[in-house]
């Protein structure tokens, strides 16, 4: 017997359908993946199941009688919880009592004391222990921690209700390569206690890792559930997008190889000093997407923050094309011909409650030094950057909270397509982006490169890194300890590396 | 459940139409309290204290929309400080209007820019910041008071605030409604608008869209001290000369005008239109109470619960967020 099953479930928003039919069924001791696109209803049924989402229509049954779950609390009481894509944490307060937040409702009281409560949070932080990173801490508030770390907090948090169902909206999309495998350790021994996932990626390689068997939504209909030993990646694609193949998802890399004439130094770095980064040099070339690799947290994201001009202090010399950069401020660097794109778009992107025109246009208008915003001129051209990119979204007038999340990000990405830099810095610029669209930002990027543009990415995910850089600069602690060039460029090496200093 | 049904009841939840209703509601019952409460001349009458109250407002909801705690508690001093400014520049003679009304605004514009210094450069918080300035000012304000008559309105701004001026209306009325328009062509349909709310709804990521937030936060001081420094001098038109403190009752109640109106303490979202309609309905409840002859501490008494349950309407924000 399924321990949940859902049957045609619903959920509209509006004339949005977010969910036009939701089928499912969970068995014990499996991990049941989801997957579809940006915007075809994952987190929607995830919001359902978890009870912060009421739906219109459809029938859930858990353990095979007729449940209704109203609130996050009674999804609670039938040993549900949740990892939510967009996170769940309490930002002010520290690590210890958000991961005892579902606890204390009911438990013995409010007034646990912190030894006990930390006592308590212990055993969901040990298997992560090894991946935790410099800054995190039982006592750190949340706000202070890493994209990675916080996500890392979610899932503690979500382990700690004790649960026999648990929900993984995209529990990995910030998390680099050591810190999913202890996550997939995790997920094995609950797999192995009998417990139900249903777990969430954008991640190939991770989902025929975990799961067992596969649904596939497309446009808020489950389309087929299958046994992913079954299938393969092309199928679900196909499944996903409801064309037939064409071709392999991620363009090969021989773009790099079509541009061989005498290479023109775009971005020059020498002696960069910033707080975690310590004195480090480099050139790229326009056309060039240079990769920063190693374990999370090295420096290549505050590298890649200092040179925006986000960090609260820097030195060394910074050079764009022929001008030296002045001036340690994003507006500064903005006119200087820089981008920045932020794997944390909640903190840096997303300007929460406005309209997607508001969130897509802040560039080009600075650019352009405009003061009068005419919707229909700049949703013209803001209209233009998001379908490049598939953003799927009803009018350019909705909130951007009404998008999902890879959604969210598209309009955070396509804020700088809508007035092209001269470098751009990616920080884990996919999160959430599903892999159709990734392969198409990825094409939409070379072509920019091509046209002289010259790019520096850093990736959680290794594979986006290796296939999309022309070269990868190796971090740790805050330095480059070694670029891999040509064939170097393999998962092997890149660990090789990573380890080898540390 | 159709789409109509679901967004005449999110229309029904917008604190404008919320606000709508409830001054046709007030006016219904004070003319049944009162015959001839709500008669033209009269709700005349009410609009024009309403749009001294809506002028103050005005700077007071883009400080809020700026978010960071954004608050302007020292309006009311600038007010008073601008009224006596005016009424001793013009002496009851038109020729003073001008001068007068330059002296009002740079002297809004010169305690906005302080303000707003303070509040970037150096990361005092307003409510702090601007409590601070209002000390400041009332004793600027004894200090001038005690030295200079107190002044006289010119006729012709008497006429302007009081008298009908265009289509039977006066012209404060239409001034209001200028500002009314500027005000939401400046918030919806230029950058500057946006930047606003940007920063007000996630400051991190304006800046790094970019946006100058200091900047942008002081220019709202500013345009607060300049449009409380407009009120002022308008004050002294209705009342003809400039008595003690005019501005006190000011702070408060331009907070409240700003908050009845849909924008929230936090910034980020609302605007100006809804202030408008906050603006009327508090005059409008103010003179309600008035007019039943209530005592003082009575009125105090029910205007405060009155607030308390608007705000109760209001508060129902979305539960959960994710
Ligand atoms: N609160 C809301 N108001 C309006 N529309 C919404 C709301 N929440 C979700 N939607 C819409 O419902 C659809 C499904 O969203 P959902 O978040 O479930 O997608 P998803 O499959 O999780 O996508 P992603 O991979 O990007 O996270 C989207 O088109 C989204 O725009
Ligand atoms: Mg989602």
């Amino acid at each position: 017997m399924p321990r949940l099953r859902l049957e045609g479930v619903c959920k509209r928003y509006g004339a949005t359908v977010a969910l036009g039919r939701g089928d499912l069924s969970l068995m014990p001791g499996e991990v049941h993946v989801l997957m579809g696109s940006n915007g075809s209803g994952k987190s929607t049924l995830s919001k359902i199941i978890a009870g912060s989402v009421r739906p219109d229509e459809g029938v859930i049954e858990c353990d095979g009688s007729i449940v209704t779950i109203p609130s996050p609390r009674a999804a609670r009481d039938l040993g549900i919880a949740v990892f939510y894509q967009e996170l769940s944490l309490a930002a002010h307060r520290s690590v210890v009592e958000n991961i005892c937040l579902p606890g204390l409702g009911h438990a013995r009281g409010l007034f646990r004391n912190r030894a006990e409560m930390t006592a308590a949070a212990e055993p969901f932080i040990e298997p992560f222990e090894s991946v935790l990173g410099e800054g995190f801490g039982l006592d750190v508030p949340v706000g202070r921690l890493r994209a990675d770390q916080r996500q890392l907090v979610e899932i503690m948090k979500t382990l700690a209700a004790r649960p026999d169902i648990l929900i993984f909206d995209e529990p990995t999309s910030a998390l680099d390569r050591a810190q999913v495998e202890c996550f997939m350790a995790v997920l094995r021994k609950l797999k192995a206690d009998g417990k139900s996932i249903i777990f969430i990626s954008h991640r190939m390689d991770e989902i025929f890792e975990i799961g067992d068997r596969v649904t596939i939504i497309r446009d808020g209909e489950t389309v087929r559930t299958s046994v992913l030993a079954d299938t393969t990646m092309e199928e679900i694609l196909r499944t996903m997008t409801g064309e037939e193949a064409t071709g392999p998802a991620a363009p090969a890399v021989s773009a790099a190889v079509k541009t061989p004439q005498r290479p023109t130094v775009k971005l020059k770095v020498s002696n960069l000093v910033a707080p975690g980064v310590n004195n480090v040099s480099f050139e790229v070339a326009a056309g060039e997407i240079l990769g920063f690799g190693g374990l999370h947290g090295q420096g290549q994201s505050a590298a890649l923050r200092a040179l925006f001009g986000a960090a609260q202090s820097r030195s060394g010399d910074i050079e764009v094309g022929t001008t030296r950069l002045t001036g340690n401020s994003p507006r500064a660097s903005i006119r200087n011909g820089l981008a920045y794109v932020s794997g944390d778009r909640a903190r840096d992107g997303v300007i929460e409650g406005r309209s997607i025109l508001e969130n897509t246009v802040p560039i080009y208008a600075l650019k352009n030094h405009l003061f009068v915003a005419s919707p229909r001129s700049l949703g013209a051209k803001a209209q233009q950057a998001l379908e490049q990119l598939q953003t799927k979204y009803q009018t350019l007038f909705h909130p951007i909270n009404s998008l999902s999340g890879g959604n969210q990000q598209k309009v955070v990405v396509s804020r700088w397509l809508m007035a092209p830099p001269e470098v751009m810095l990616l920080d884990d610029p996919t999160k959430g982006i599903d892999i159709a669209s990734k392969a198409e930002l990825f094409r939409v990027l070379r072509e920019l490169a091509a046209a002289g543009m010259a790019i520096l990415l850093y990736s959680s995910e290794d594979a986006e890194l290796l296939e999309n850089s022309d070269r990868v600069l190796v971090f740790n602690n805050g330095r480059t300890v070694r670029e891999l060039v040509g064939d170097e460029r393999t998962r092997y090496h890149l660990y090789h590396a990573a380890y080898e200093a540390a | 459940m159709s789409g109509l049904s679901t967004s005449i009841a999110d229309l029904a939840r917008t604190p404008l139409v919320v606000a709508l209703g409830l001054i046709l509601a007030l006016l219904v019952l004070g003319e049944l309290l009162s015959p001839g409460f709500a008669s033209a001349s009269q709700i005349m009458r009410l609009l024009i204290v309403a749009s001294i109250l809506g002028v103050v407002a005005a700077g007071q909801n883009l400080v809020i929309l700026g978010g960071r705690e954004g608050i302007d508690l020292s309006v009311g001093g600038v007010v008073s400080l601008s009224a006596v400014i005016a009424g001793n520049m013009m002496q009851g003679s038109d020729a003073g209007i001008i001068p007068a009304i330059l002296a009002c605004l740079a002297t809004g514009a010169f305690f906005g820019l302080l303000n707003g210094l303070g509040v970037t450069l150096l990361r005092i918080p307003p409510l702090i910041m601007t409590l601070g300035m209002l000390g400041v000012l009332q004793g600027l304000l004894v200090v001038v008071r005690s030295g200079i008559p107190s002044g006289l309105a010119a006729p012709g701004l008497a006429r302007f605030v009081t008298q009908p001026f265009l289509f039977g209306v006066p012209g404060m009325i239409w001034l209001w409604g200028a500002i009314g328009v500027l005000m939401a062509l400046l918030l919806r349909r230029t950058l500057f608008g946006y930047r606003v709310y940007a920063i007000g709804s996630n400051e991190t990521a304006a800046r790094m869209a970019g946006v100058p937030a200091d900047l942008i936060r002081v220019s709202l001081f500013v345009f607060s001290g300049m449009f409380a420094a407009v009120a002022g001098f308008c004050i002294i038109g209705y009342s003809g000369s400039s008595f003690s403190n005019v501005g006190a009752q000011y702070m408060l109640a331009s907070i409240i005008a700003v908050v009845l109106g849909g924008t929230p303490l936090s910034g980020g979202k609302g605007g100006y239109t809804g202030t408008m309609a906050g603006a009327v309905l508090l005059i409008l409840l103010q003179s309600i109470l008035t007019t039943l002859n209530i005592e003082e501490a009575g009125r105090q008494f029910a205007f405060g619960a009155t607030l308390l349950v608007l705000m109760l309407f209001y508060g129902r924000g979305k539960a959960l967020r994710g």
